[in-house]
């Protein structure tokens, strides 16, 4: 910028500084509405649970008779004082920091209800903390209020959180909502399905279990689960003859250092397995299963996004499932998506894991694990052949003997009856399978466009024109019936007259053109 | 006197020594392709152009130099009894060129690299067999070939052969091997002629086919090749060089045949190929190449950055680069055409002293890992010239899992870090 147009504007300009407002109650509203999904409770619980350290966390979830649900979390970590509730309470207030829960936002989502209560044991303090009807007062355009009573306590450290009333999205429908939708999701979705304990020799493990009432799901016992992702176990080179969906190998875990142009290092951890059907399937996914394997980016070890590009054409992505963690990802408030995708560390990361992906498709043992499955398909289209063909053996002894079911077997029969003496030459000159007339045929007059079919009543449901037609050649007459009613109707608007004492067929009004019919079957 | 001797070996990789007479060169190495004759005198170095430049570098011409001495690049030269006739000359030029060697032109009388005389079987072939000038033609048959190999004074000669073509039928291809078996015979009698190396050509895409190739060759000859030929020169790759998949499969079948058949221990020669292909069969066996394309490059004013890519000249950035051509002030000018009464030839001859500086460079670095035999270090040598390539990193790491040392363990145990 210039000297003058810095000076010339300066003249009459009053200063006039405003901050904008926040409108609290719509934030809160907002903030809450996000999450539409009503598993991402669990992730919150997980998420804050993991961050405080404890051993385990169970998460119920209950449904009355009315419908009405209820949440509650309970866990060993170490627990909230006065000032924790205030940031569970508010909003944009995190004191987290480096941990997963995003900004804070997530306990948000437990003001879709009726209540929250909150009891924790915190340095030898008991905190109870109680929000009534947080839901309705938003919704009536205030904020609400929490009480707190604090007292002296011997108890060991950890937190209860009970949500009652609780809505989120479309509602916690029992539809919905199983074991087997919430453990993939754990698994998928939460610090539950962490591959970080591949890489962290501290690794903080802890468990995992979540119970629903019989209302919402009877079908199976509660999750017990804990915080690490693991895969099927290997099996490198198994016998037998079919054992490509059995095969799977572990790529152990792997840092690797990229460095941008400005200096900056960044670190990916990848880990991951390649393995057949069969062994996929042991990995804990539920529903649509392609679309979890490939390769994942992940932040905080949780999986993110896919990224099969890092693959390659000529590879099929659904034989990996690795897991490439970066801190260097930004994540969208929700966690569903990267949001530094234009930037040079999302473009070094793919690159770099582009480059490690080459290493494995180009490792021994899984170019063995593809060669081995082409060679098994192949095995398996023998063996279907094999069962095809005795299928046709079967139904040619049936028949005894030659059937034809297609113009080329119909050539046969032709070439047959020719051998054994028939009264007339009738040899083939071309044969063009997918045209409507088919054949020219050499005759003792001279080339002729010829139909060849397996039953001349076919021919004629295809509605082919005849105009160029000089003889058919066929197998059966076969649907007598079906020639009669054409007989009767008229074909392409001519009439038509099928004289099967003197094989012929007989077509027009005023250039009425007789085509003689070639019967194999009774000749033979 | 030839020896070949391989000094240092990391997988297949292998460092030697080629000695003929009182040269000696370091494998692996890459013969730039040189034309001696450029159509014009000898005071002009044979004709204008960038080939005459390039000959200046060779010959260090203090005013192209700028006094420095490049001939290092120029260690060993590939040169073609075909690029004779290149300028379409009178048949009396061709006799002058061909009374006097190389060396005894004045001009290159301090050239003290070897000359890898070609039989330039292939642009033969192409011409029905003869060399055209502009008022004569020849026949080359395998003794008129030899000739005049010989009248340039080589350090190395080659059979003249009959490259195969990707797609010729069969029967072609037999009668091809059959044709170069029957040269390489007739260069076998004349061998005691020859005071340097001789090489014998074979052709093939894999196995089956090199086989074949050895036998013909096996079948004419009454004395085992090691005792008539000091290298293997594996041609025919030509068509085929942006296929490094069949370039690697066909370089390493080559040395897996000459091992079966106790060969091992001569050089390899690959004709026609360099560049980004080189590092990758060099890990196969590879020992020494020949290519114009430093030359080719320049003249399409392209600037090497690496082995992989190029840039058009101006947009290049000669501080990036660490050779001694950009190095230089008064290259970095004549390549930036900053300089009054520049020619084409200066500018662009600049440009292919550092392409192919760029090459020597990379088969430096790689001779020194090789002498030290370790295999982690050639492997990552090979990773990080290729990261970047997504073509030829798969062929890369293909390689390394199977030839030099797998990526992933396969041990069935995975220790976890
Ligand atoms: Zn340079």
């Amino acid at each position: 910028m210039n000297e003058s147009s810095h000076t010339s504007t300066t003249m009459e300009r009053q200063a006039m500084h405003k901050t904008p407002k926040v409108n609290e109650v719509n934030e809160f509203i907002e903030i809450a509405s996000d999450f539409e999904d009503p598993l991402e409770v669990i992730r919150e619980a997980l998420s804050n649970s993991y961050d405080a350290e404890a051993t385990w966390v169970e998460i119920e979830i209950k449904q009355d008779d009315e419908g009405r649900n209820t949440l509650i979390i309970e866990d060993d970590g170490h627990g909230m004082d006065e000032q924790d509730l205030e940031s569970f309470f508010d909003l944009g207030n995190s004191n987290k920091h480096d941990a997963i829960g995003y900004k804070g936002h997530g306990t948000k989502i437990y003001y879709k209800s009726d209540e929250i209560r909150v009891e924790s044991v915190k340095d030898g303090n008991h905190v109870e903390s109680v929000m009534e009807q947080p839901w309705e007062t938003l919704n009536n355009h205030e904020l609400p209020t929490y009480s707190v009573d604090t007292e002296e306590t011997d108890e060991t450290s950890g937190t209860r959180i009970e949500v009652h009333g609780f809505r989120a999205g479309q509602g916690f429908d029992p539809e919905q909502l199983t074991y087997n939708k919430i453990e993939h999701y754990i698994k998928w979705k939460t610090i539950g399905g962490s591959t970080a304990w591949h890489f962290d020799d501290d690794f903080h493990e802890f468990d995992i279990e979540v119970t629903l009432s019989p209302q919402i799901d009877n079908t199976r016992k509660p999750i017990e689960t804990t915080n690490k992702l693991e895969f099927p176990d290997e099996n490198l080179h198994p016998d037998g003859e079919f054992v490509a969906e059995r095969m799977c190998k572990h790529f152990p875990p792997r840092e690797l250092t990229v460095t941008l142009d400005d200096g900056r290092e960044l670190t990916i951890e990848v880990v991951g397995m390649v393995g057949g059907k069969e062994a996929r399937n042991e990995l804990p996914t539920y529903g649509k299963h392609s679309a979890q394997f490939g390769i994942w980016l992940a932040k905080d070890h949780i999986k993110v996004e896919r990224y099969n590009d890092a693959i390659g054409a000529d590879n099929e992505f659904f034989h990996f499932f690795f897991v490439a963690n970066c801190q260097s990802l930004e994540l969208s408030a929700n966690r569903e998506k990267i949001r530094n995708k234009s930037g040079d560390v999302y473009q070094a990361i793919t690159n770099e894991l582009e480059r490690f992906m080459t290493k494995v498709c180009q490792e021994e043992w899984y170019r063995d694990y593809i060669a081995r499955r082409k060679l098994e398909d192949k095995k398996r289209s023998v063996q279907s052949q094999e069962s095809s063909l005795q299928d046709r053996l079967v139904k040619t002894k049936e028949q005894g003997g030659l059937s034809p079911s297609n113009p080329a077997e119909v050539i046969a029969a032709l070439e047959r009856y020719s051998a054994n003496g028939s009264p007339e030459t009738v040899e083939i000159a071309d044969f063009r399978m997918d045209e409507e007339v088919n054949a020219i045929v050499n005759t003792d007059d001279g080339y002729k466009n010829a139909a060849l079919q397996a039953k001349l009543s076919d021919f004629f449901e295809d509605e082919t024109p005849l105009t160029h037609i000089d003889r058919f050649i066929c197998w059966k007459v076969g649907d007598r019936d079906a020639l009669t009613k054409i007989e009767r109707a008229s074909y392409l608007g001519d009439p038509i007259r099928f004289d099967f004492s003197n094989n012929e067929v007989t077509y027009g009004e005023e250039d009425k053109k007789t085509i003689p019919v070639l019967e194999l079957v009774d000749k033979m | 006197m030839v020896s070949f001797d391989v000094i240092a070996e990391a997988g297949e990789t292998r460092r030697g020594q080629l000695q003929i007479n009182d040269r000696t060169l370091e494998t692996p190495h890459l013969f730039p392709v040189v034309n001696f004759y450029g159509g014009g005198n000898e005071p002009a170095l044979f004709g204008g152009g960038i080939h005459r430049t390039v000959k200046e570098f060779m010959v260090n011409h203090p005013p192209t130099t700028g006094g420095t001495d490049y001939s290092d690049l120029f260690g060993g030269v590939m040169t073609s009894i075909s690029s004779l006739t290149d300028y379409g000359i009178r048949e009396k030029k061709l006799e002058e060129y061909l009374d006097n060697e190389i060396r005894e032109w004045g001009k290159f009388s301090d050239y003290d690299g070897m000359i890898f005389a070609d039989s330039g079987g292939y642009k033969i072939l192409k011409q029905g067999g003869e060399l055209e000038g502009e008022d004569f033609t020849k026949d080359i048959t395998q003794d008129k070939a030899l000739d005049m190999q010989l009248d340039l004074g080589p350090d190395i000669v080659v059979n003249l052969d009959h490259p195969i073509h990707p797609d010729d039928e069969f029967e072609e291809r037999i009668e091809k091997m059959e044709k170069t078996a029957v040269n390489a015979r007739q260069l076998a009698k004349r061998r005691d002629e020859v005071d340097g190396a001789c090489y014998l050509t074979v052709h093939g895409y894999y196995e089956a086919m090199l086989e074949r190739s050895f036998d013909a060759i096996e079948n004419e000859l009454d004395k085992p090749i090691p005792e008539v030929f000091d290298g293997i020169a594996l041609g025919s790759l030509v068509p085929r060089k942006d296929n490094v998949e069949v370039l690697i499969e066909a370089v390493s079948d080559c040395r897996l045949e000459m091992q079966q058949r106790g060969y091992n221990d001569l050089p390899l020669h690959v004709f026609g190929i360099s560049g980004n292909a080189m590092p990758l069969l060099v890990a196969v066996g590879a020992d020494t190449f020949d290519s114009a394309s430093y030359l080719h490059q320049a003249i399409n004013g392209k600037y090497c950055v690496n082995l992989f890519e190029t840039v058009p000249v101006e947009e290049a950035d000669f501080h990036a680069c660490d050779c001694r051509i950009c190095n230089d002030g008064l290259h970095r000018d004549r390549m930036r055409n900053r300089l009054d009464d520049l020619y084409q030839k200066d500018i662009l001859g600049s440009v292919a002293a550092h392409n192919l500086a760029i090459q020597q460079r990379e088969l430096r670095r790689f001779r020194q890992l090789i002498a030290e035999a370790d295999e982690d270090q050639i492997a990552a040598y090979l990773e990080e010239a290729v990261k970047d390539q997504k073509g030829f990193r798969k062929f890369a790491y293909k390689l390394i899992n199977e030839r030099i040392k797998p990526y992933f363990d396969d041990d069935g145990e995975t220790s976890y870090a």
